[in-house]
């Protein structure tokens, strides 16, 4: 009989904030792994493109305190993933800062395994002419020219990666990109559980308590036996049940059933949920269909320099004309840089929240009746910062000024809330890479700096 | 009495991304009578989804999940997350159009 490994899910996004309570409850209950996610794809592109973080100073710091300083507690490793949101190398570093200025604050000793997740354009050049990239779901088959334009390209890792990096010595681990369920699978799949039941539990658990009731980002734990696995979470409010965690077991999944994993599929059709008490959950029956080998690569293109304009409406009459008041802004916009910014160089779209801003081309009924206010956001997206700057000054200006049938007030169409009233977003990115790359060695790209800290 | 609609039966009714070119609706109850009436009654189909969300029937799968009594929905971003014409970055906002779906 195999003892139980209890493994500790940390946060489901270290950086926000890690509830206090149940992370301290966690610990005292003397983890054997603790686990960290850091990023997600979630956010979009910009943080894979730009390479910048959108957490950090005190939440971060903090987070990572707690997390380091847990581990020099109960000794147990821990185990960071997909650090500074999207895994890139700034990233990384980022949080590698943090982690060693912490350490020098508190006086911790540990040896610290880096684990970046780039991969060199000219590997994924040399598999593209082999014909092995294949497109990851509904996504254009991955071309040279594409590859080109990405703004760096991570891959998610695997397991492996963690656990040759435990098997170098390694006390914690930041790594770059890696799956959710790296972290919280390495351990016990390396200590020879069985590798369905943890890939599930580590499927489950890495969002922290959301697979409980009523759910949140509360620490938890999970326990793998042999041929079984628990979960609950550290908040004595939060109740896992069979059905909290049978559906939690498909969030964020196309497929409730087949989750798809680097080297195989998590198979849940047969898995049975049973309460063990009040708040925990046994789970049992979910298989691992081995696969052959790929790792998820992602990357991001520049698109643009993106300027908004915020504008509040309240006068009945203006929200009545509104379609026509933008399209008549947007001939205007089109006449005024007819000779100087061809149309292929911006993009101007007006975001009506209060009509059909949120479902867009799915909204089955966009009229305005639905409030007395309308807030515009005037969305520009330029080649360049001058080019959104200009389109966006324009087209505020006139949208602002505008006359249209039935005016009253003809000293401003839109109340804008800030000054200035024409702001910069920032630069805008495009997914543009989403593909499975196959590998023979599951570790190959992602090599393994050990460092001593302390 | 008039006819229920799904926001009433339902205990969560929810839309996420599943990766940036994908969104998933997911339908969960925490009776097994009221999922059975829901799926029994066929309110979520292919068919009824792929026109709701406007997207070719190739691009909608429907999933019926009994033991966790839920009900999924997945189906191919009109656009993908975080692209220029993207206005919902995490799919989180786009599960309304369930809630009023008549339940005989």
């Amino acid at each position: 009989m195999k003892p139980e490994l209890r493994i500790f899910a940390a946060s489901g996004q270290l950086g926000y904030g890690i509830p206090e309570d149940a992370f301290r409850r966690g610990v005292a209950a003397g983890p054997h792994v603790i686990g960290a996610d850091l990023g997600s794809i979630d956010p979009g592109p910009y943080c894979l493109g730009s390479g910048n973080m959108v957490v950090g100073g005190e939440a971060l710091r903090r987070d990572i305190r707690m997390v380091l300083e847990a581990h020099k507690e109960t000794g147990a490793p821990l185990l960071m993933g997909s650090a500074g949101t999207a895994g890139r190398r700034s990233q990384l570093d980022a949080v590698l800062e943090v982690v060693e200025s912490v350490a020098r604050e508190r006086s911790l000793r540990f040896r610290l395994a880096v684990i970046p997740s780039d991969i060199p354009k000219d590997i994924i050049e040399r598999r593209l002419d082999r014909g092995e990239v294949k497109p990851c779901g509904v996504v254009p088959a991955l071309t040279k020219e594409e590859l080109a334009r990405a703004n760096g390209v991570v891959a998610q890792m695997g397991v492996e990666p963690f656990q040759r990096a435990l098997d170098m010595g390694a006390e914690v681990i930041v790594a770059g990109r890696s799956c959710d369920t790296s972290m919280f699978a390495a351990v016990p799949r390396m200590r020879g559980y069985d590798t369905g039941l943890a890939m599930h539990m580590a499927k489950l658990i890495e969002c922290a308590s959301s697979c409980a009731d009523p759910g949140g980002r509360d620490a938890a734990m999970g326990v793998i036996g042999d041929g079984w696995f628990s979960v609950e979470s550290m908040d004595p409010k939060q109740r896992c049940t069979p059905v909290s965690v049978a559906a939690h077991s498909l969030y964020e999944q196309s497929d409730p059933f087949l989750l798809d994993e680097p080297g195989g599929t998590i198979d849940l059709t047969g898995s049975k949920y049973e309460q063990l008490d009040e708040r925990r959950v046994r789970v049992t029956g979910s298989l691992w269909r081995p696969t052959p080998y790929h790792v998820k690569i992602e990357g991001a293109r520049l698109t643009g320099h993106r300027f908004v304009s915020m504008c509040g409406i309240r006068d009945p009459r203006m929200i009545a004309e509104l379609d026509s008041v933008q399209a008549e802004t947007r001939r205007i916009i089109e006449r005024t840089f007819k000779d100087s910014i061809a149309a292929q160089e911006y993009s101007l779209i007006f975001r009506n929240y209060g009509k059909n801003a949120v479902l867009g081309p799915v909204e089955p009924d966009p009229t305005l009746t639905a409030s007395h206010e309308i807030f515009v956001l005037i969305d520009v997206v330029g080649k360049t910062e001058a080019i959104a700057k200009s389109v966006c000054g324009v087209a505020k200006q006139f949208f602002l000024h505008l006359r249209y049938t039935g005016i009253l007030c003809t000293s401003g169409n839109v109340a804008h809330p800030f000054s200035p009233d024409v702001m910069p977003a920032g630069a805008v990115y495009e997914f543009n890479v989403y593909h499975l790359l196959p590998v023979d060695d599951p570790c190959e790209l992602f090599p393994i700096e050990m460092r001593q800290v302390g | 009495m008039p006819m229920q609609t799904l926001d009433q039966i339902a205990k969560v009714i929810r839309s996420k991304n599943a990766g940036p070119f994908c969104l998933t609706l997911d339908v969960l109850f925490d009776k097994p009578a009221d999922y059975r009436r829901v799926r029994d009654a066929q309110v979520i189909t292919r068919e009824k989804m792929a026109a709701l969300y406007r997207r070719p029937l190739d691009q909608v799968q429907v999933y019926n999940h009994e033991s966790a009594l839920a009900m999924k929905v997945s189906l191919v971003r009109w656009t993908p997350a975080g692209s220029l014409t993207d206005s919902d970055i995490y799919g989180a906002q786009q599960h309304v159009l369930l809630y009023k779906l008549p339940v005989p």
